[in-house]
């Protein structure tokens, strides 16, 4: 009873102790062996007999790939006379450069190198932390890319329109860069130069129009210097290899999520006409296996388009193939969509944000962050699946491989190349998923 | 404990505008008959409180007030505006009402800055330098300016809780709807978000809470609505409805209130 009526004053004073570095437990290798792989009589028998049935497993496998494979040969035959039962590598490395760029015209390849190492360069800003409204880089990479590839892919005469957009293109890949240069010179953006000249035009549009005039000064520059070159044409079906396979399911994996987003938010509408279209999409494009979709694209899509429109097998086959995946991923980012709790909604709602703000602001990033395992899987399955346009005649890497064991060089080699190909799809397909992991990692916020 | 006498503000000048009027509202999720006939006026800087047990549609009713919840029948006017389904009612709710909630809904993935500059940047068109120093100043007042660059899910409740108020704050409201803004807080916290939503009272905010703490609603409530199965069942200054209640609803729902505060 005294106890608690004892007055404040007496009452001992609680200071929290300072905290302590957490305790660190290492073993070390030999320690760690100990405690994991022989920990005990059991322990060490299942260690023993996992490591026998691995290597009995393994073994023949080990074997032909590597122990006994033959990796310099001219012919099949050669192969099988030096190494009877070991893999015959010698004619994937004949064939990797068709593996990789199809029946692209040797001399001309450095077209398509030349072409990706610009798609690189335009994703690299995207990585650097300076760099300010990367969203609109990415937007303009979408928007302005395709044109300047195309470009160099195909070559040839094209229209005066076209070629203005490959320089438009070039010109915001120089813009971006200049801007990157000074940035890190620790001076200010291009534009900014400009701005106050501007004002006097137009107050409340000088820095959209500055950003624009040094744009266009700069694609006018770029597009007078390569006024006179010339490039090759290089048809559509001399394209193929990993080069091709590329082009479809790059195409697919940037317009899926945009198209998915789209059909997701449409399934979602209170609009029936909306919603109703939206469910249709979806549930016609996910109830037909792709192989269909891909055929109709060859040979029906012609049927819907104007005869002025000469459509080639490539778009078709990108537009089939967008429209497949964004189907699939309007799934997922419906998914993502019903995780997010209502009180999100009432939140931005009390705020004020009407039905476009709350969407993009508030509920998108956060379903398209829980959804990125999803997401990044479905891409990593695009990416396999455009395998199969091969099964329509077109040459990308799956077919290339394939006619390896036509050519009567290495007639009948038909595994070399198909483990060749998994392994090159492997590493791609492993990169993209250690990709998802990093930017999953990044974007966490709750710790 | 509400024995305790409690110092109250004795400046206040009652206020003759009308900040909402609500007339019959009456509302129903399919069969139920959540609301019944829920009427009345709330002055400009008064200060309401709403308790009542739950499920008696005192949640349902404020979400009312700022359109969260559609209702079927009757009326609600903010400062003489009718509110319906239409672009102008959305933007005067948006201009005149905050609201908090229960369980604080900030935007995960923001910080906490840009959780409060988000809706004056992008509805307000406030340039974004004069919206970061107006929400720095916000989040000063609430006590957690030391928290601007941290995300919502490092920070404790009571924390999220003040921001959520320098969140709707930063749109700069002329009344503010608290639904049960405590309830998820442990006795610490709930003083320090307390404190907060006193010094608003203070500050001549027009306020309808819905909350348990008696105590609050004893220093700082004008008048304490007690509802029960979705009607009023009283209404009035505190020292009527919560010492000397009218009905035997609330003196039993005061019974239970006050036995485990």
């Amino acid at each position: 009873m005294t106890e608690t009526q004892r007055p404040a004053t007496e009452l001992k004073k609680f200071v929290p102790r300072p905290s302590r570095p957490p305790v660190v437990v290492t073993y070390g290798v030999t320690g760690w062996l100990r405690k994991h792989l022989f920990g005990g009589f059991w322990d060490t028998m299942l260690t023993v007999a996992v490591f026998s049935l691995l290597y009995v497993l393994l073994k023949p496998f080990l074997d032909w790939a590597l122990f006994k494979a033959v990796w310099e040969a001219s012919t099949r035959r050669e192969c099988l006379d030096l190494s009877p039962d070991g893999a015959c590598w010698a004619g994937v490395i004949r064939w990797f450069n068709n593996l990789i760029y199809g029946r692209y015209p040797n001399a001309l390849q450095w077209r398509v190198n030349l072409g990706f190492a610009f798609g690189l360069l335009w994703l690299v800003p995207l990585a650097l932390k300076p760099v300010k409204h990367k969203i609109i880089i990415g937007i303009m990479a979408v928007v302005l890319y395709p044109f300047l590839a195309d470009y160099i892919f195909l070559g040839g005469d094209r229209s005066t329109l076209h070629g203005m957009f490959a320089c438009l293109a070039l010109g915001y890949l120089a813009l971006t860069y200049i801007n990157i240069a000074l940035v890190y010179a620790g001076k200010r953006q291009l534009s900014l130069y400009l701005e106050p000249l501007l004002e006097r035009v137009s107050m409340k549009y000088a820095d959209l129009l500055s950003q624009l005039l040094c744009l266009m000064a700069l694609s006018v520059l770029i597009g007078m210097a390569l006024h006179d070159v010339q490039l090759t044409h290089v048809p559509i079906d001399r394209w193929g290899g990993l080069f091709l396979t590329i082009i479809i399911s790059g195409f697919a994996i940037v317009m899926a999520l945009p198209i998915g987003i789209l059909l997701a938010l449409g399934r979602r509408s209170e609009m029936p006409v909306i919603r109703w279209f939206s469910i249709a999409t979806i549930e016609l494009v996910r109830s037909v296996p792709m192989i269909t979709v891909l055929f109709m694209s060859v040979t029906m899509m012609p049927l819907f388009f104007p005869n002025t429109i000469d459509l080639n097998k490539l778009a078709q086959v990108i537009l089939a193939v967008c429209i497949f995946a964004g189907a699939y991923m309007a799934e997922t980012v419906r998914g993502g969509l019903q995780s997010i709790p209502i009180g999100q909604f009432d939140a931005a709602k009390s705020v004020g944000l009407g039905y476009w703000h709350t969407m993009f602001l508030i509920i998108l990033p956060q379903a398209l962050k829980a959804m990125i395992p999803n997401i990044v899987t479905s891409f990593i399955s695009m990416f396999k699946d455009t395998t199969l346009v091969s099964i329509i005649g077109l040459f990308d890497i799956m077919l290339m491989a394939r006619n390896i064991s036509i050519d009567k060089n290495w007639y009948g080699l038909h595994s070399e190349p198909l483990v060749a190909i998994s392994v090159l799809f492997f590493f791609i397909c492993y990169g993209m998923s250690q990709y998802s992991q990093y930017l999953e990692k990044k974007l966490k916020t709750d710790r | 404990m509400i024995d305790s006498p409690v110092q109250k503000r004795q400046d206040k000048q009652p206020s003759k505008r009308v900040a909402i009027q609500i007339e019959g509202l009456n509302k129903w999720f399919d069969q139920f008959h959540v609301l019944k006939d829920v009427s009345m006026d709330v002055m400009e800087n008064e200060i309401i409180v709403v308790c009542g047990p739950s499920g008696s549609g005192k949640s349902t009713f404020i979400r009312c007030i700022n359109r969260l919840e559609t209702y079927q029948e009757g009326e609600i006017s903010i400062f003489d505006h009718r509110l319906g389904n239409d672009k102008n009612s959305a933007v005067l709710i948006r201009e005149n009402i905050g609201m908090l909630f229960q369980s604080f809904n900030l935007f995960p993935h923001l910080t906490v800055l840009k959780n409060c500059t988000l809706g004056p940047i992008w509805l307000r068109k406030i340039p974004e330098k004069q919206a970061i120093e107006k929400s720095m100043a916000l989040l000063e007042r609430v006590g957690v300016a030391d928290l601007a660059s941290k995300y919502p899910g490092q920070i404790s409740g009571g924390q999220q809780q003040r921001v959520a108020i320098a969140r709707s704050l930063a749109m700069a409201p002329r009344i503010m709807l608290f639904d049960e803004p405590t309830s998820a807080l442990d006795p610490e916290m709930i003083k320090e978000v307390l404190d907060v939503m006193i010094d608003l009272a203070e500050s001549g905010m027009t306020m309808m809470c819905v909350t348990h703490e008696m105590q609050f609603a004893h220093q700082v409530a004008d008048r304490v609505v007690f509802m029960s199965d979705g009607e009023i069942v009283e209404i009035g200054p505190p020292e009527q409805v919560l010492k000397n209640p009218e009905w035997d609803r609330t003196s039993q729902f005061l019974k239970h209130i006050l036995s485990h505060a």
